[in-house]
């Protein structure tokens, strides 16, 4: 039933927008503006909402452009707002438990891939002490504003020392 | 005197097999173990405070991490008091939607999920499978290795398997340092066979990352998650790290699941007297609590454990339905070898090749055993005919279809160059024609000229110092004349600017739009519902070449 009267709101939007003569943006974005199921894939019905983290609309990306070396391999990234809408179209269909990884993601894509790599290999077992595990998250949340990775840092930091899983001398 | 019967049954294949009786204390039993904690769960103020008989104070590393972030709290009280018999009745019940069931699986503990699967029986296991998993339709995975980690073979054998159905491909290494050149050899061949088929390659969790990161992938999936805090120490994680870890893919735009199996804590010494479904069920709310969209789980590379146990595989069938019921993709092994039986290895895939799941092998080999560099598959490129008819004597879909061998001599043919051309405008050591040659023909890599390894490897640690990526795949391959493979591998790292692969259970067509649990989800609910083969698919699947036409009569 909700499906069917978000259904409906779509295809009024639609339609609306078309008799204004506005067919090149067929955006299907609900009231709330808020990504759901009837928007996905994004690619195909949403690309004018979408931009590499460079600042390019998904719409602009070519081959031709690839090939001349007006796009690089730092274009081809996803950026934080459009896993923010992934995650949206992910709530909608009742897997928030994806939706927090996907929003989890977002506030990585500011870390650079080698430091990334070096917190990752920090969370494994018996390589950090609790202050260096504090001092990560810390920096995760100060430096890049990546909250809930920071919590979750945090929290590792926690169960590692009641497990006595930190780093030993 | 000897019986001549008995002799003759102890020289067969089966009998070649391990087996071994149950021993309960140590873990040695697939599931309904009496040692099995009673589901339970207690919740204050907002908290899980007790789950499955242990209190907060005794939880371990995993009870934390699945009491935090696997069990949605709202419904929970009231999912954990219901029969798990009556549970167990509705997933077979076609009158309880997919919907309904999952309200109350997402909302109950690892224990209570052993529980309720362990009333079914295989049929029943089989019925919860064609309603529960994520995607309407199902699909396939192989695997694309050599013991020489030759890579114009890898891209030939991935363009074999493109034409011949598979959704996703996945190799590996023999020697670590080769994986950037099996990986982009394995993307390319595949674009040459089919565009819009992703690819993976197995190896350590931080290096398999980078790859990825790099565009030489698109997806991953051995993230490997175990069922006791020792094992997962062992395996040199922790549910924390992996959990990062899985951030880290999506922060990128690649695709990954998490992988897990019944068998892995017992051969790793660690099973705590437990069953080994119950100990999957905690990896599965793992992975649920990860955030991750899906899981390669069904023993895996562990299955001579739980097959060599009554009941064992059963229980692989079991686990990959509590993947179901936790609403994660499944990709169902049917992966490693594990028995000298044609029929017993039949008999192991029949739950998920008859039932569908979301990829049915987690690796078929798309090469002779003797290529396979994960131990070996249950299937490999000699059954090719055999699962092909097995669709067509069921009226199934297995992900796989019958080819013309023209077809797949010009598909092999096509990946060797494009690869050839690639490794050129790249300053790669050449591919020669004859290796070219070879690959079009080859069966396996008996069939492969030897390659000069040293360069190979030099060249590889010089490639990745400069830092190429897979736009310069794309405009190797333009350069080189193959501007369709090219097209191809540009529209695979498009796909990650979008993310709509990220979730649950994707694949892409040929024309590289996305069906997923989002936009094609499972509406099995009975007789004529959910997937059924249009009418052009079961032309592909039942006209094999070697069928004789009346008309021919």
């Amino acid at each position: 039933m909700d499906q069917e009267l978000l259904m409906k709101q779509i295809v009024e939007q639609v339609m609306a927008a078309m008799n204004k003569g506005t067919v090149s943006a067929p955006s299907s974005t609900p009231a709330g503006g808020r990504m759901t199921a009837a928007n996905y894939p994004l690619a195909e019905k949403e690309a004018a909402k979408i931009k590499t983290p460079t600042g390019k609309p998904f719409s602009s990306l070519s081959y031709e452009k690839v090939l001349s070396g007006e796009l690089t391999s730092d274009d081809m990234r996803i950026s934080p707002e459009t896993l923010e809408y992934q995650a949206q179209v992910a709530e909608s269909v009742n897997r928030e438990a994806f939706a927090g990884n996907l929003r989890r993601a977002a506030e990585l894509i500011a870390v650079p891939d080698e430091r990334l790599l070096e917190i990752y290999n920090a969370l494994r077992p018996y390589r950090s002490t609790k202050q260096e595990l504090i001092d990560i998250a810390n920096e995760l949340d100060g430096k890049y504003g990546a909250k809930t990775a920071a919590g979750l840092v945090r929290e590792a930091a926690e169960v590692y020392e009641k497990r006595d899983r930190l780093k030993k001398f | 005197m000897k019986s001549k019967r008995f002799e003759a049954l102890a020289a067969r294949p089966v009998n070649q097999d391990g087996y071994v009786q149950e021993w309960p204390e140590v873990g040695l039993i697939a599931m309904n173990s009496p040692f099995d904690p009673k589901p339970s769960i207690k919740i204050e103020g907002g908290r899980i405070v007790e789950m499955d008989g242990k209190t907060r104070a005794d939880f371990d590393m995993l009870d934390t991490f699945i009491a935090d972030h696997a069990i949605r709290l709202g419904n929970a009280e009231k999912a954990m008091a219901m029969d798990s018999l009556d549970i167990a009745r509705k997933i077979v019940d076609i009158n309880v939607s997919r919907d309904e069931i999952l309200d109350i699986t997402l909302s109950v503990t690892p224990a209570k999920l052993t529980e309720i699967v362990g009333n079914l029986n295989i049929v029943e296991i089989m019925m919860g499978m064609t309603k529960m998993r994520a995607r309407l339709m199902p699909a396939n995975q192989c695997h694309v290795t050599n013991v020489k980690d030759n890579p114009v073979q890898i891209a030939a054998d991935a363009a074999e398997a493109a034409v011949r159905g598979f959704a996703e491909m996945e190799t590996t290494v023999g020697i670590a340092r080769y994986a950037p050149f099996n990986a982009m050899a394995l993307f390319v061949g595949a674009q040459a066979g089919r565009p819009g088929i992703m690819t993976q390659c197995a190896l350590e969790e931080a290096t398999e990352l980078q790859l990825g990161m790099r565009g030489f992938t698109t997806y991953a999936e051995t993230i490997s998650v175990y069922g006791t805090e020792p094992v997962f120490m062992d395996g040199d994680d922790t549910p924390y790290s992996k959990a990062f870890l899985a951030s880290c893919y999506a922060s990128r735009g690649l695709k990954m699941r998490f992988t897990s199996g019944t068998g892995s804590e017992v051969q790793m010494g660690y099973a705590e007297g437990k069953s080994m479904l119950y100990l999957e069920a905690r990896c599965l709310a793992v992975t649920k609590g990860a955030g991750v969209q899906g899981t390669q789980n069904g023993s895996v590379s562990c299955v001579g454990v739980p097959a060599g146990v009554p009941g064992g595989i059963r229980a692989i069938a079991a686990e990959n339905l509590i993947a179901m019921l936790l609403d994660l993709e499944s990709t169902t092994s049917n992966d490693q070898t594990f028995t000298h039986s044609d029929l017993r290895r039949v008999a192991r895939s029949v739950p998920q090749l008859f039932s569908g799941t979301d990829y049915i092998c987690s690796g078929y080999s798309a090469t002779p055993n003797y290529d396979n560099m994960f131990a070996g598959s249950n299937w490999d490129a000699d059954d090719y005919d055999d699962w092909n008819i097995i669709q067509r004597d069921m009226r199934i879909d297995g992900g796989l279809q019958p080819v013309k061998e023209d077809d797949v001599i010009k598909a092999r043919n096509k990946a060797a160059r494009a690869l050839q051309g690639m490794f050129r405008e790249l300053g790669l050591p050449p591919i020669t024609d004859e290796e070219v040659e070879a690959a079009t023909y080859a069966r396996g890599s008996e069939d492969m000229p030897n390659r000069n390894v040293n360069e190979d490897l030099k060249a590889i640690e010089d490639m990745m110092a400069r830092k190429v990526t897979g736009v310069d795949f794309v405009k190797a391959l333009d350069k080189a004349g193959f501007p369709d493979v090219a097209q191809n591998i540009y529209n695979m790292l498009r796909q990650k600017v979008a993310g709509d692969y990220l979730h649950t259970a994707s694949i892409f067509d040929k024309d590289f739009h996305v069906y997923s649990g989002v936009n094609a989800p499972n509406d099995y609910h009975g007789p004529m519902t959910g997937y059924q083969l249009s009418e052009e698919r079961w032309e592909q699947i039942k006209n094999i070449p070697n069928a004789i036409r009346p008309e021919d009569i």
